[in-house]
C-alpha cells in the first residue's frame, strides 16, 4: 500500500493536472459566487470535459470545480449576506457583521484559511484511515441518523439565540415550514391547500436569500441617506496572530465535520452547525458570537469543509455514491474505466491514491488563487450603495429564479423577505427556523425508514439491533438540560 | 402583474432561457430546442442528456440545452412541458415511472397519453434483484419460498416509493404472491450500502453499474430483466414467472401532444443520426448506458401497455 501511494504522490506531480484543477478551482468559486448556480450544476455541465482528459487530470478538474464552489458561496455570504446553501448560513452571520465592521478582507481571509485547514486535515486523514472509514461508515443506517439529527437539532437550539425558547418556537416553525409539499415516504400532500407549486414543498434557496439578505437590503435601503458604502474599508488582511487565536477552534471544527462526513446523510450544513456551536459553547466571550466574531467564521468554514474527505470514502472504497456530487464522480471515475469499488485499490491503488493527493494539492493550490481574487471581491464593498444595492437585489431575485425558472419562486422570496423583517423587528433569531427547515425532511425520511425497518414492532427491533441509536437519543435531554444550564448560569446571554 | 414584473426582472438578468416558441416552423429548428428534465442536477438522466446534448446539434444545426426542474416527483417539470406549446422547442426526458405509473398515485395535472406524444425512447435499463454475497438465498426460488414462509420478513430497501427499484419488486410480489417489507432509501446509492451494511436483506439494481461489486463477491445476482439472460447462471424474470415489461426504465423523450409531425419526423431523424455517431457511442459506453432506440410510434405501443400494467399494480398494493 506504501508502494502505491509513493507512485501515486509520483503521478499527481504533473503541470497538466495542476493547471486544470486551477481552472477547476477558479471556475468553481466564481459559479459558487453566484447565488442559485449551484456547484452540483457546474460539475454536472463540466463532467463530459473530463471524459475527454486522462483520470488523473479529469477527476482533479471536477474535484477543483467542486472545491472552488464551496468556498465561493461563502463570497456572497460574507460580503452581502446572501448565504446560497445551508452550509454557508453560519458563516453568513459573523462575515456579513465584519464587512459592515470595514473588515471584509479579514473575514474572506479566514473563510480561506480555515476551509483549507479543514479540507487538508481531513483529507489526509482520509488517505491514511481510509480502511477503518469504511468500516465505520457501514454502522449508522437510518435509526441513527435520525438519532443524530434530532441531536444536532437540540444543540442548534439551546446555542443559537440569545433567547433559547424563541429559538426552539422558531426551529418548531421550520420544520413545519418543511411539512408543507409532498409526504417524501407516502406521497400524500401535506399543508398545500391544494396550490399545485407548494406540492413540492417551499424552495430552499428563496427562503435562504429572502430571510438573510433581503433584510439587510432593506437596512441599507433605510439609511440611504447616510450609507454611501456598505463599509469605508475593506480593511486589512487576516494577521498570523488572528489565525493562531482561532487556531483552536479550527482544529475542534476540522475534528467535528471530519466526524460528520463519516455518517452517511449529514453533511455539510450540520458539519457547519456544530462547529459553531461547539466554538460558542467553548468560547469564554460567546456573546460576541453572530456580532463579527473571527472565530465564528473559523469554526463554521473549517467544519463544512473538514466533510469532504470522508464522504469520498464510500465511493473509492465501496463504488457507492451517497449524494449528488459523488454520483457524478462516480460518471467520472467509470468513463475513465476505473470502477470505484472493492477491487479498485488492488486494481488501481496507484491512481486512487493520486486523485487523494491531488485533492490535497488542490486544497493548498486554492489557498493562493484564493489569496490572490480575494482584494478583488472584497471590493466591492466600496461600490456605491446607490450601485449595488440594484445589483444585490438583482442578483436576489435572479438568484431565486434560476434554479427551476419559476415564478413562484420569485413570491416566496418576497414573503420571506418580508417575514426576515419582522421576525428581526420581534428580535426573534430566523438562523433556528431554517436549521429545521433544512433538516427536517432528512430527519422525517429517516424517522419513516426506521419504522419501516421495523415492520410493525419498532422498539423491539430498536432495543435488539440497534442499541447505538438508543444511547444517542437518551443523551439528547441530558445535552439539552446542560447546555440550558450553561447558557442561564452566564449573565450576558440574557 | 407581480409575477410577470418578477420575470421582467429575470430576464434583464439574462437568467432565462426563452421557451416562449413562435407558430414559424418552417425549417424547424431555427432556434435552440430545451430539454426539461423533471429531475435533479447529477442523477443518471442528467448525466445522460448532457451526452445527447453534447452530440446531438451536429444533426439539428441548432443546440439543446437542459433544463433541470426538479420538484413533485418529477410533475413539476412534466407538467411545465404539458403547458408549452406544440412546437418541437420544449421536450420532456423522462423515464416510464414518471411517464406511466405516477398518474395513478397521484393527482397529476395532465394526462400522459393525451397531452405527451413519445419522440425516442434513448436506451433502457434492466434491473436485476440482489442479495450479499454471504446470503442464505442462493437462488430466486431460495428468497421466495422465505418469503412465503414468514411475510414481510424480509427487508428490500429500494430507492423511493414508486420509483426505479420499488415498481418491480412490487411487480415481483404481484407476479410470485409474496410479500416483502419495503424499505425506502434516498437513491440507489444508499439502497445498495443498506443491502451491503445488513440492514437490508435484498434491493434492486442495474447488474451493468454493479459489475466491480459482482467481481469483488460482495452481491449476487438471483435474477435479471427481459427473457434474454444477461449472465449464464443467472435465470431471467420471465424464467422465474414475472413476465412483461417488468424490471425496465425507460429513459424516453416526449413532445407536447400536437406537435406537428414534419418536427417529429425531424427530431427522429436526428436521433437516429445520434445513436450512429461514435461520440455519443463511446461516451455512453463510458457511462455504461445501453443505446436502444426505439421511435415514437413503437415506444407509444408499450406506454399504452405500461399503463394497464401499472393501474393494476396500483389498485393492488393500495388495496382498491
Amino acid at each position: 500500500m506504501l508502494e502505491q501511494f509513493i507512485t501515486g504522490f509520483g503521478m499527481a506531480f504533473r503541470v497538466d493536472t495542476f493547471a486544470l484543477m486551477a481552472a477547476g478551482l477558479f471556475g468553481g468559486m466564481l459559479v459558487g459566487a453566484l447565488p442559485g448556480f449551484t456547484t452540483l450544476l457546474a460539475m454536472a455541465i463540466l463532467l463530459p470535459i473530463s471524459f475527454f482528459l486522462e483520470p488523473i487530470v479529469g477527476i482533479p478538474f471536477l474535484l477543483g470545480v467542486y472545491k472552488g464552489g464551496i468556498f465561493g458561496g461563502s463570497i456572497p455570504a460574507i460580503l452581502v449576506s446572501m448565504p446560497g446553501t445551508g452550509a454557508a448560513v453560519a458563516t453568513s452571520r459573523d462575515g456579513y457583521s465584519l464587512t459592515k465592521q470595514g473588515k471584509s478582507r479579514k473575514a474572506l481571509d479566514m473563510a480561506l484559511c480555515s476551509s483549507v485547514f479543514g479540507d487538508t486535515m481531513s483529507d489526509m486523514f482520509t488517505m491514511v484511515m481510509i480502511f477503518p472509514i469504511a468500516f465505520l461508515v457501514m454502522q449508522f443506517g437510518p435509526p441513527e441518523l435520525f438519532a443524530v439529527l434530532l441531536l444536532s437539532l437540540v444543540i442548534i437550539a439551546a446555542t443559537s439565540g440569545k433567547n433559547p425558547l424563541k429559538a426552539l418556537v422558531m426551529m418548531l416553525f421550520g420544520l413545519w415550514l418543511s411539512f408543507i409539499g409532498t409526504d417524501p415516504l407516502g406521497g400524500v400532500e401535506r399543508f398545500t391547500f391544494g396550490i399545485f407549486d407548494l406540492k413540492s414543498g417551499i424552495p430552499l434557496l428563496p427562503m435562504l436569500i429572502g430571510v438573510f439578505a433581503i433584510p439587510e437590503i432593506a437596512n441599507v435601503v433605510m439609511k440611504s441617506d447616510k450609507v454611501q458604502k456598505l463599509a469605508a474599508v475593506m480593511g486589512e488582511r487576516l494577521t498570523f496572530a488572528e489565525f493562531r487565536r482561532c487556531f483552536r477552534t479550527i482544529c475542534r471544527s476540522t475534528v467535528i465535520g471530519t466526524g460528520i462526513g463519516i455518517i452517511p446523510g449529514l453533511g455539510q450544513v450540520v458539519a457547519a452547525m456544530m462547529g459553531y456551536s461547539a466554538a460558542k459553547n467553548a468560547s469564554d466571550h460567546p456573546e460576541t458570537f453572530g456580532e463579527g466574531e473571527l472565530e465564528g467564521i473559523a469554526a463554521a468554514e473549517a467544519a463544512n469543509n473538514a466533510v469532504n474527505g470522508p464522504t469520498m470514502v464510500p465511493l473509492l472504497t465501496l463504488g457507492i455514491p451517497g449524494d449528488n456530487v459523488t454520483a457524478i464522480l462516480l460518471g467520472a471515475f467509470v468513463a475513465q474505466g476505473l470502477r470505484p469499488g472493492p477491487q479498485l485499490f488492488e486494481e488501481q491503488g496507484a491512481t486512487v491514491f493520486a486523485i487523494l493527493v491531488a485533492m490535497v494539492f488542490a486544497n493548498l493550490l486554492f489557498l493562493i488563487i484564493g489569496y490572490l481574487s480575494i482584494p478583488f471581491f472584497s471590493r466591492i464593498v466600496q461600490i456605491k450603495t446607490s450601485v449595488l444595492v440594484p445589483v444585490v437585489i438583482m442578483f436576489a431575485f435572479a438568484g431565486a429564479y434560476v434554479f427551476r425558472s419559476d415564478n413562484f419562486d420569485l413570491i416566496m422570496l418576497v414573503a420571506f423577505g418580508v417575514f426576515g423583517l419582522v421576525a428581526r423587528a420581534g428580535k426573534f433569531d430566523v438562523m433556528p427556523m431554517v436549521m429545521g427547515f433544512i433538516l427536517g425532511p432528512p430527519m422525517e425520511y429517516a424517522f419513516g425508514q426506521t419504522m419501516a425497518m421495523g415492520n410493525g414492532e419498532v422498539m423491539q427491533f430498536l432495543f435488539q439491533e440497534r442499541l447505538g441509536a438508543i444511547g444517542v437519543l437518551l443523551s439528547i435531554p441530558v445535552i439539552g438540560f446542560m447546555l440550558w444550564r450553561r447558557l442561564n448560569a452566564l449573565p450576558a446571554e440574557n | 402583474m407581480f409575477a410577470s414584473i418578477f420575470k421582467k426582472v429575470a430576464l434583464a438578468g439574462g437568467m432565462a432561457v426563452a421557451t416562449m416558441g413562435t407558430a414559424a416552423y418552417a425549417e424547424y429548428p431555427e432556434k435552440p430546442i430545451t430539454m426539461v428534465i423533471p429531475f435533479g442536477a447529477g442523477g443518471s438522466h442528467d448525466l445522460n442528456a448532457r451526452v445527447i446534448t453534447s452530440v446531438i446539434p451536429t444533426y439539428l444545426n441548432q443546440a439543446m440545452i437542459v433544463r433541470l426542474t426538479p420538484g413533485a416527483g418529477g410533475q413539476k417539470g412534466t407538467q411545465e412541458v404539458a403547458n408549452a406549446p406544440a412546437d418541437g422547442y420544449t421536450l420532456l426526458f423522462t423515464h416510464n415511472y414518471v411517464d406511466m405509473l405516477q398518474q395513478y398515485v397521484e393527482n397529476v395535472p395532465y394526462d400522459p397519453l393525451t397531452d405527451f406524444i413519445p419522440i425516442a425512447r434513448v436506451n433502457y435499463a434492466p434491473m436485476g434483484v440482489v442479495v450479499r454475497a454471504d446470503s442464505p438465498f442462493e437462488t430466486f426460488e431460495d428468497l421466495i419460498a422465505a418469503a412465503e414462509a414468514e411475510p414481510g420478513s424480509i427487508d428490500l430497501s429500494h430507492s423511493g416509493n414508486w420509483g426505479a427499484f420499488f415498481v418491480p419488486a412490487a411487480q415481483i410480489m404481484q407476479a410470485r404472491g409474496v410479500q416483502f417489507n419495503l424499505v425506502p432509501y434516498q437513491g440507489g446509492g444508499p439502497a445498495l450500502q443498506a443491502l451491503l451494511s445488513g440492514d437490508a436483506d435484498v434491493t434492486m439494481g442495474f447488474p451493468s453499474t454493479l459489475s466491480g461489486q459482482i467481481e469483488a463477491g460482495d452481491v449476487r445476482i438471483l435474477a435479471t430483466a427481459g427473457e434474454e439472460r444477461m449472465f449464464d447462471d443467472v435465470p431471467t424474470f420471465a424464467e422465474v414467472g414475472v413476465e412483461g415489461d417488468i424490471g425496465f426504465m425507460h429513459r424516453v423523450l416526449v413532445a407536447p401532444a400536437g406537435t406537428p409531425d414534419d418536427v417529429v419526423a425531424t427530431l427522429t431523424v436526428a436521433f437516429e443520426q445520434l445513436v450512429e455517431d461514435q461520440t455519443f457511442t463511446r461516451m455512453m459506453g463510458r457511462l455504461n448506458e445501453t443505446i436502444e432506440l426505439l421511435d415514437g410510434p413503437t415506444y407509444q405501443a408499450m406506454r399504452e401497455e405500461q399503463g394497464v400494467a401499472y393501474k393494476a399494480l396500483v389498485d393492488e398494493l393500495t388495496g382498491q
